[in-house]
């Protein structure tokens, strides 16, 4: 083995516009090696992971590659000199043949230009053999096969492109168990081929399996790189949330007792959550945690008629939900949802004042929307979360993320719902518009709201919940009172 | 790391690039007044024919039956859907009406009825169709355009029928006296209210308003509530029945039922509406916009026969020319030009 790593990166920096998303930072990779990157949502792993790919540049340090320097301008580039990624959304065509998926952009040709189905499929049978899925049918569509397997032939796509460098991102949060048992034995025998490996997850125990060595990133910063043997999850942990007090806002004081019970689901099951039972009660925040693909979020949709789940029910207040609704019944049954996008639950072009009265219009006014009408309905909610401009005439689309999301949850407020659900209340925002909107939601528990709090960030969960709920892999893995728990007790538990 | 930063601009820096903004943008959004001007001005200069009030009320009545079935059209698209099935169900329309009329000697009233009231239960069944099943209006539409051409056929049996209602004469070539204006044809106040209804709806009515949020955003509107398969059903039928009433139109003014469709309405209609700015993806444009459209298109249509150095040979293919670059410079001057993000 060769002692030149294969990719060397030293003092990269990476700003988008005044947010330095990387500072200084150093990264190595040998081969033979799985290095994983750990670090929570925004310490900077995609944005490194994108610079390694070329979808991004650095502003300043240097990659180095094989010993020498070098500047990826695009993916195609970073893939002609041996780095592939595997993306968390895979980029495989269901319809294809798992053949054709495999020589995607490639395939093979006979000496007339003609494509080499033959020997295509004869390479084809020969990798996955090799790698010990000698059951999958080359001839078949992808589309036939778990996403997995559809994984593994992504994986294998890469490397007969010559990648020596596999990038892979969250391979795991949409798996089953048994799928990501068979992941990880492909990446010991890629590991043993002396292909090298850089691994992000956030599945701690997984990387502990895994990986050699361990990086970990805290906001744009290296923390550390550490041998598997030197070090534990629990060091990881403390390491990937740091010292310093993490919480935005002070811990809630969180209500004992339950007064009266508004939402309440029982045994709620779909094909990507199983058996999920929670009550909401007046006054009280639930928050919902889990990692991305948990379920979390289609089990919020499904709370709003807008995912089917086939077993289980919901009721508000003593109302039992039928087992088809639409999400119109969901909001006259007093139930609020502002979704994870802003950008599918609003309508950008449109004026502030239409998106809050849009949910309504069935129930003010006749069958005309009157302007003057609709004004007086959202004036009240922009002025009481101080929307910043509150010129309701605005497009909603100007404002910023903050602001924007502040209307999506407050457009509610003129026919006031039972229980709001909200799902990841706080993504991308910067940390002023998070707590304005986390004491949104606490004012609305203090006026004696239920609210659901659905996300994938810890500190959002922690900053409001009285209530927390962890999920895992569609199920429900724990559930406890917002007592002394830390980021590190959630993480630990996913 | 996908945080973004909120930077507050100066006041005074945004106000006045605000203000350039909105100019542009008021500027851009008149793109297809500017081509409807142009046009006009260039056969004004180039045809001592074309700027005659006769001329100008051909130009009316060339448009009038296009406007009927463009009141629906836009509708559906609008919604971001399509609605191939016009044509065919416009001729479908005219033989029904006619064929109980003359043939089977049914009281005119319910021979109209029964014209109108097929197409739009074929649009229905479009909706339905494409709603429950999930199969693309594209599809459903053009299954329907055939299923409609079929029932043509067989009802007709490939006759023409020239005995046509009275009313739907008085429709499609009658004149009246209207005080100030004078002597107006019949089908032109057809259009005019066919259109204005359409406005006022799309415009001031919750209706309205869902159809354009089911274009804009089909899951922002199922947030909020809004049952956009009942939207697109409703939408599909109310084009099945502006062209019926099209077909009625077309009918009257031609004198005689046909056992086959006009095949150019659909190509037409839909190439006036988008001319107008309504966006083939649905959630913007508007029957301001397909009146735009359709003048536009009547112009382009009606200039060039009045030119007479032109080979008549020649002219659909200019018309082809002209349309492909109206439509163009529409695009870029409303500033919808799709940049390629992919690079």
């Amino acid at each position: 083995m060769n002692n030149t790593p294969i990719i060397q990166l030293s003092g990269i920096t990476k700003r988008f516009g005044t947010l330095i998303a990387l500072n200084h930072v150093d990264f190595d990779l040998r081969e033979g090696e799985v290095h994983a990157l750990v670090g929570e949502n925004g310490a900077g792993k995609s944005t490194l992971m994108r610079l390694l790919a070329g979808i991004y540049r650095n502003d300043e340090g240097e990659y180095r590659l094989d010993g020498k320097p070098i500047v990826l301008k695009t993916p195609s580039e970073a893939l002609q000199r041996g780095i592939g990624m595997i993306h968390q959304e895979l980029s495989v065509m269901p319809e294809l043949s798992v053949a054709e998926n495999m020589f995607l952009g490639r395939q093979l040709t006979t000496r007339f230009g003609a494509i080499d189905w033959q020997r295509m499929n004869q390479i084809a049978h020969q990798q996955l053999t090799q790698i010990g899925f000698s059951d999958m049918d080359v001839h078949q569509p992808l589309g036939r096969y778990s996403l997995g397997s559809q994984q593994v032939v992504e994986v294998l796509r890469a490397i007969l492109s010559g990648a020596r460098v596999l990038i892979m991102d969250e391979p795991t949060s949409a798996l089953s168990p048994n799928e990501v048992e068979r992941l990880m034995q492909l990446i010991q025998t890629l590991r043993a081929g002396n292909r090298s490996i850089i691994y992000i997850s956030h599945f701690l125990e997984e990387v502990m399996r895994v990986a050699d060595r361990i990086t970990v990133l805290r906001d744009g910063h290296k923390v550390d790189t550490l041998n598997k043997t030197e070090t534990s999850v629990n060091q990881l942990v403390s390491l990937i949330v740091g010292h310093e007090v993490n919480a935005v806002l002070p811990p809630t004081n969180a209500h004992t007792e339950r007064a009266h019970t508004l939402l309440a689901v029982k045994h709620l099951s779909a094909d990507v959550f199983d058996d999920i039972s929670f009550e909401v009660g007046k006054g009280e925040v639930i928050g919902i945690y889990g990692a991305v693909g948990a379920g979390h979020f289609d089990l919020a949709r499904a709370l709003f008629g807008m995912y089917r789940f086939d077993t289980g029910t919901i009721h508000v207040e003593s109302e039992q939900f039928p087992h088809r609704f639409f999400s119109r019944y969901a909001i006259k049954h007093g139930l609020a949802y502002a979704t994870e996008s802003r950008r599918k639950s609003l309508l950008m072009e449109e004026p502030i004042y239409r998106n809050i009265t849009l949910p309504h219009l069935f129930r003010i006014g006749k069958l005309i929307p009157r302007q003057k009408q609709e004004l007086s309905t959202a004036l009240p909610p922009i002025a009481a979360v101080h929307v910043n401009p509150p010129d309701p005439m605005n497009k909603i689309g100007n404002l910023s993320g903050g602001n924007q999301q502040k209307v999506a949850i407050a457009r509610w407020l003129p026919f006031p719902p039972k229980v709001f659900i909200v799902s990841e209340p706080t993504r991308g925002m910067d940390v002023g518009a998070k707590s304005e909107v986390l004491t949104l939601l606490r004012d609305f528990r203090d006026q004696g709201y239920g609210v659901v709090v659905v996300s994938s960030e810890p500190e959002t969960v922690l900053a409001v919940s009285d209530q927390i709920i962890v999920m895992s892999h569609g199920k429900i893995v724990a559930r406890m009172a917002n007592k002394n728990l830390d980021k590190d007790a959630l993480m630990r538990l996913i | 790391m996908m945080i973004t930063t909120e930077t507050t601009k100066t006041p005074a820096a945004t106000d006045s690039a605000t203000s350039t903004r909105l100019w542009l943008r008021r500027l851009t959004a008149l793109a297809p007044i500017w081509t409807l001007l142009a046009l006009g001005v260039f056969f004004s200069l180039t045809s001592d024919s074309f700027l005659r009030p006769i001329n100008l009320n051909n130009i009316l009545s060339q448009i009038a039956t296009l406007a009927i079935f463009g009141t629906g059209m836009t509708y559906v698209l609008l919604t971001g859907e399509i609605d191939l099935s016009i044509a065919a169900n416009a001729a479908l329309s005219g033989m029904m009406a006619a064929h109980l009329s003359t043939n089977l000697n049914l009281p005119e009233p319910i021979a109209l009825s029964v014209g109108l009231g097929v197409p739009t239960l074929l649009g229905l069944i479009n909706g339905i169709a494409s709603t429950r099943f999930r199969i693309p209006t594209f599809m459903t539409t053009l299954a329907m355009s055939l299923i409609a051409g079929g029932l043509n056929t067989f009802v007709s049996k490939g006759r023409v029928i020239s005995e046509l209602p009275e009313f739907a004469k008085f429709l499609g070539s009658g004149r009246i006296q209207v005080p100030i204006l004078g002597e107006v044809r019949v089908l032109i106040i057809v259009a005019v209210i066919s259109l204005l209804i359409g406005y006022l709806i799309l415009r001031y009515t919750r209706f309205g308003r869902y159809i354009y949020m089911t274009g804009a955003s089909k899951s922002a509107a199922r947030l909020a509530g809004v049952n956009t398969d009942m939207i697109l059903i409703a939408v599909l039928t109310i084009c099945g029945f502006t062209a019926g009433l099209a077909g009625i139109v077309s009918m009257g003014r031609l004198g005689s039922a046909q056992p086959d469709a006009v095949p150019s309405f659909l190509i037409d209609t839909i190439g006036a509406v988008v001319l107008g700015g309504t966006a083939l993806t649905g959630g913007r444009g508007g029957i301001p916009q397909t009146l735009i459209g359709l003048l536009i298109y009547g112009t382009l249509r009606n200039g060039l026969d009045n030119i007479s150095s032109i080979d008549v040979y020649l002219k659909e293919f200019i018309t082809g020319l002209v349309l492909l670059a109206a439509l163009v410079v529409n695009i870029i001057f409303s500033g919808r030009a799709p940049r390629d993000k992919t690079a």
